[in-house]
């Protein structure tokens, strides 16, 4: 009797509290309907905001496991729009994003840091145009069986070639671009 | 030089405002007609900047300078012109000054439908006085380029009535708008000596 309580409540016991391990790690998201990615700047002191329509977003996150968090998003550039066809002509051609040999942007987080309440931030590393430089977005995170995460970063430009050269004038279009995101994100 | 205008002559400010929008329109004409070509950088940026912040200069110009017109007046018309003559230049003096405004705001509604900045020297963004519009930039683009074209065209006229008056007349029509005694014309000096 001792015997089998050995042999058969041992391994039911553990399969019992498998589940609650793997919910120890955090929980995978993919991008639900009603996502945006938006960015916006200034030209010659006039405020352009534009968005990147098909971005996409995988997360990993959990409260209270920041330490195997982590936040991928994939960002094509060729369908960047301010809704100015000028703009967006300059903004996606080899002066500025230069989407033709730079298709996508791409950014990772796997640092995540608490700030109190339901705000967190991600350290992570944004690949743009050529290049990967650190980019820290601040997000809010509202749980839900559709979790929100809303955040912003600043992206300075000059940092990843965006608009060099001649187009380095900051009077021009200054060096910070804000960038804010809303992901709406459902469970895998 | 008197500020007002007398009655044989025009006065500074008229003179002034008469010869500086020459000018301007002058630079305008070279800015407006080359820039088009220029490859986009920023060095185009600042030439349209130029050109769109002369343009609203100009035409501050023309309120003040119109203002002037109704509140100075204008010296007596030269005897002895035929009246068909008369009402040709008359007419032509209205039309330049409606094209004078509508140069200057068919280009500010031109700048407003692409939706870019009106940022004039680069001190102070002005609003759109139109509403950002692909079809409106259609038409108003070919617009500011034909009223240009009409513009010069009287413009020409204009100048060629009063070197004509000045050469072969040998009247003081161009004389008096010129400061005094750069161009020798008989009936002025007469009139003046006889004042």
């Amino acid at each position: 009797m001792r015997d089998l309580r050995r042999r058969v409540l041992g391994p039911l016991l553990l399969a019992a509290l498998l589940p609650m391990a793997s919910a120890a790690v955090a929980a995978d998201y993919a991008q639900a309907a009603g996502s945006s990615l938006v960015f916006a700047g200034s030209y010659q002191g006039q405020v352009f905001t534009g968005r990147f329509p098909d971005f996409s977003t995988r997360l990993t996150f959990d409260p209270a496991q920041l330490a195997t968090s982590k936040l991928d998003v994939t960002i094509p550039l060729a369908s960047a729009t301010t809704a100015n066809a000028d703009y967006d002509t300059q903004m996606r051609g080899d002066a500025f994003l230069d989407a033709g040999r730079f298709a996508q942007a791409h950014y990772v987080a796997t640092k995540f840091r608490a700030l109190g309440g339901n705000r967190y931030a991600a350290d992570g590393t944004l690949t743009l145009h050529g290049v990967s430089k650190p980019v820290t977005l601040t997000f809010t995170w509202t749980p839900g069986a559709q979790p929100v995460l809303t955040g912003k970063a600043t992206v300075k430009r000059l940092e990843f070639g965006v608009g060099g050269g001649d187009w380095a004038d900051t009077s021009l279009i200054p060096d910070a671009i804000a960038v804010s995101a809303k992901v709406v994100l459902k469970p895998l | 030089m008197s500020l007002h205008n007398s009655d044989d002559r025009w006065g500074a400010v008229s003179q002034g405002f008469h010869w500086l929008i020459v000018i301007l329109i002058v630079v305008m004409a070279y800015l407006g007609l080359t820039m088009v070509e220029l490859p986009n950088t920023p060095h185009k940026i600042a030439v349209y900047t130029l050109h769109k912040s002369i343009g609203i200069s100009i035409l501050a110009l023309v309120v003040l300078r119109l203002g002037w017109r109704l509140y100075a007046g204008r010296p007596r018309e030269l005897t002895g012109i035929p009246t068909w003559q008369s009402r040709i230049a008359s007419a032509t003096h209205i039309a330049l000054y409606v094209l004078l405004f509508a140069m200057p705001l068919s280009g500010w509604v031109v700048n407003s439908s692409t939706g870019f900045p009106l940022h004039w020297f680069n001190l102070v963004n002005l609003p759109p006085i139109a509403s950002k519009s692909d079809a409106l930039h259609a038409v108003v683009r070919p617009l500011h380029e034909w009223l240009f074209w009409t513009l010069i065209v009287l413009a020409c006229m204009h100048a060629a009535a009063a070197i004509y008056h000045h050469l072969f007349q040998r009247d003081a029509t161009l004389a008096r708008m010129l400061p005094r005694n750069w161009l020798r014309a008989p009936s002025t000096d007469r009139e003046t000596s006889n004042a």
